[in-house]
């Protein structure tokens, strides 16, 4: 994997490198996707229309009102101000 | 402690006749947590006050004649599952000083029970590891020996265990994170069926996979603790409706007529030999009770370890992109913009390996590498399942070894992630096919490290696992590590 697309991939990722972690990253990268290219090796495509085991999304809830978490809680652990999170700011 | 006295089943019976009172038992263990979890390292955070208010709680349940089936049992929590106004870390920086605030729902059912909570457990950050050594507060060690890793995620769950240091502990396993540091500490751990536990309050990390299960000294105390925290939850949509049947039901029952399947490549090359041996002789313990071995094979297991890597990562970079810095956890010191304020603090907060998994995830999700990893990944799922499912047509559950190698040595492994990612072969296939798995020692190596032994069953079967599972170790002795 080359650094051009481990830059991309952090940059997906909200992720910032030093150039020498850029550099690491990138040999430890290759030798993961090397491993990952196994599967390519095997011929089988996806069938959407085979069932989905894991899920089961037969039963929602019904669509009741709760009550929400108090604010205070919600806010507990975050820089807060006036029952607000507090963001750097973003209009100039 | 009486090593007699070590399981629930012996403590149950020992609080209900007042031959102990749940304070004592709590104190016990407080102690025993004192002496050496200074350098086993299985606890972050060790509620001691909470423990003793929650024993005493418990000793009036029992004295009003009221208890249930866990009240005043001391147990630890692995530290990415949630515990209203007790810190939750998932062992990294980016949670550290992070205070949920509210229980996750296994810990709503446990509180129900009366459980004493010892405090939360060591991990590798983020549950993506199997060496406890990501974990940026404590690097668990082995209690079987102290130079070696004691597994992971779930490392300071299986450590805390083994050294006493509590009776039975919550863990969660996405590839392998119970079963995996139970085999290497020596003790019993189970990843039930997907969709039995509520994840609601866990962390998440590969949400298609994440389960929570118990780890303990036995089967049985594993069912003990399981009969408590299955069940739907409106919360999680995922959870399953199914009744929740008594885990224990099965024990006992005879073996005779049973199917046991041992997939070829489960013992083939990469397997240490005194582990195949091990687990090939348990087998032979089951014929013994009246079971029938099926050889039978299993040809997707070599892409196993790709397929789980690619679709964890890519549910695990969806599932980090929450942390912002802004509504909870780490956030940097300074930053002008919304943007860096977010690149910074994610930088800061993660660590190397939960970089390197967001990295792969958004690699096996990007345009033009979709099809060839994420997409080829989850064809590869569904093979997974499909060979599982010929496989339990004709068997009843399937025996293998639970990790290719026992506990190694940090400087062996722990730096090389793709050694790390390739010795997770034995364990992932039974996430991705959403499959009940436990883990039981049945030996010991040259060096005295435990080996695992695998059962995994049909969806919703565990009783059937916790049966064999218990049958096994009916005939084994266990070697209780050497503790100070």
């Amino acid at each position: 994997m080359d650094l051009e697309m481990v830059k991309y991939l952090a940059e997906l990722g909200k992720l910032e490198f030093t150039d020498e972690q850029l550099e690491k990253t990138a040999s430890e990268m290759t030798d993961i996707i090397d491993l990952m290219d196994g599967v390519k090796e095997f011929d089988v495509e996806y069938d959407a229309h085979k069932d989905n085991h894991n899920v089961f999304l037969d039963g929602l809830r019904p669509d009741v009102k709760h009550e929400s978490m108090p604010t205070e809680k919600v806010l507990q652990n975050a820089v807060n101000r006036d029952n607000a999170f507090v963001v750097p700011k973003v209009v100039e | 402690m009486d090593s007699s006295l070590k399981t629930i089943r012996a403590q149950r019976e020992a609080l209900d006749t007042k031959k102990v009172s749940a304070r004592e038992l709590a104190e016990e263990y407080i102690a025993n947590i004192k002496k050496r979890d200074g350098e086993i390292k299985s606890y972050i955070t060790v509620t001691e006050e909470l423990a003793l208010a929650q024993a005493d709680a418990a000793q009036k349940i029992i004295d009003s004649g009221e208890s249930k089936p866990l009240t005043g049992i001391p147990m630890a929590i692995k530290d990415n599952i949630c515990t209203e106004g007790v810190r939750t870390t998932c062992a990294s920086k980016i949670l550290e000083n992070f205070v949920p605030p509210y229980n996750a729902t296994v810990m709503e059912r446990l509180n129900g029970q009366g459980i004493v909570m010892l405090g939360k457990t060591s991990m590798d950050e983020f549950a993506m590891g199997g060496s406890t050594q990501t974990s940026a507060f404590a690097k668990t060690k082995n209690p079987y020996n102290t130079d070696c890793v004691p597994g992971g995620s779930s490392g300071g769950s299986a450590a805390a265990v083994a050294a006493e240091l509590c009776t039975a502990s919550l863990g969660s396993d996405t590839g392998g994170s119970i079963r995996q540091p139970a085999a290497f500490c020596g003790v019993t751990g189970i990843k039930p069926t997907y969709s039995r536990v509520s994840r609601f309050g866990l962390v998440a990390f590969a949400s298609s996979f994440d389960q929570i299960g118990p780890i303990a000294h036995s089967a049985y105390d594993c069912a003990a603790v399981l009969n408590h925290i299955c069940g739907f939850d409106p919360h999680d949509g995922t959870s399953a409706r199914n009744e929740v049947p008594d885990f224990t039901a099965k024990i006992g029952a005879p073996l005779k007529g049973m199917k046991l399947a041992l997939p070829k490549e489960f013992f083939a090359e990469g397997i240490d030999d005194e582990i195949r041996k091990s687990v090939l002789a348990a087998a032979d313990v089951y014929k013994s009770l009246g079971a029938e071995l099926v050889e039978c094979s299993m040809p997707s297991l070599k892409y196993a370890v790709p397929a789980y890597y690619l679709i964890s990562s890519a549910e695990a970079a969806s599932n980090l992109s929450r942390y912002d810095g802004i509504k909870y956890g780490h956030r940097t010191a300074e930053a002008d913009s919304y943007e860096e304020l977010i690149k910074k603090s994610r930088s800061e907060g993660f660590g190397d390996e939960v970089k390197r998994r967001i990295l792969l995830g958004n690699y096996a999700l990007s345009s033009g590498y979709y099809d060839a990893y994420y997409g080829k990944a989850m064809a590869l799922r569904q093979v997974i399942r499909s060979e599982y499912d010929s496989i339990f047509e004709k068997c009843d559950a399937i025996v293998t070894p639970t990790t290719p190698a026992v506990a190694y040595r940090p400087e062996e492994q722990v730096s090389d992630p793709v050694k790390m990612y390739q010795a997770d072969i034995c364990t992932v296939t039974v996430n991705i096919a959403g499959l009940p798995a436990i883990s039981t020692p049945c030996g010991y190596n040259k060096d005295g490290m435990p080996i695992g032994l695998s059962i995994i069953g049909k969806r919703f079967d565990e009783q059937t696992v916790i049966q064999l599972a218990d049958a096994f170790e009916q005939t084994f002795a266990p070697v209780a590590p050497k503790l100070n």
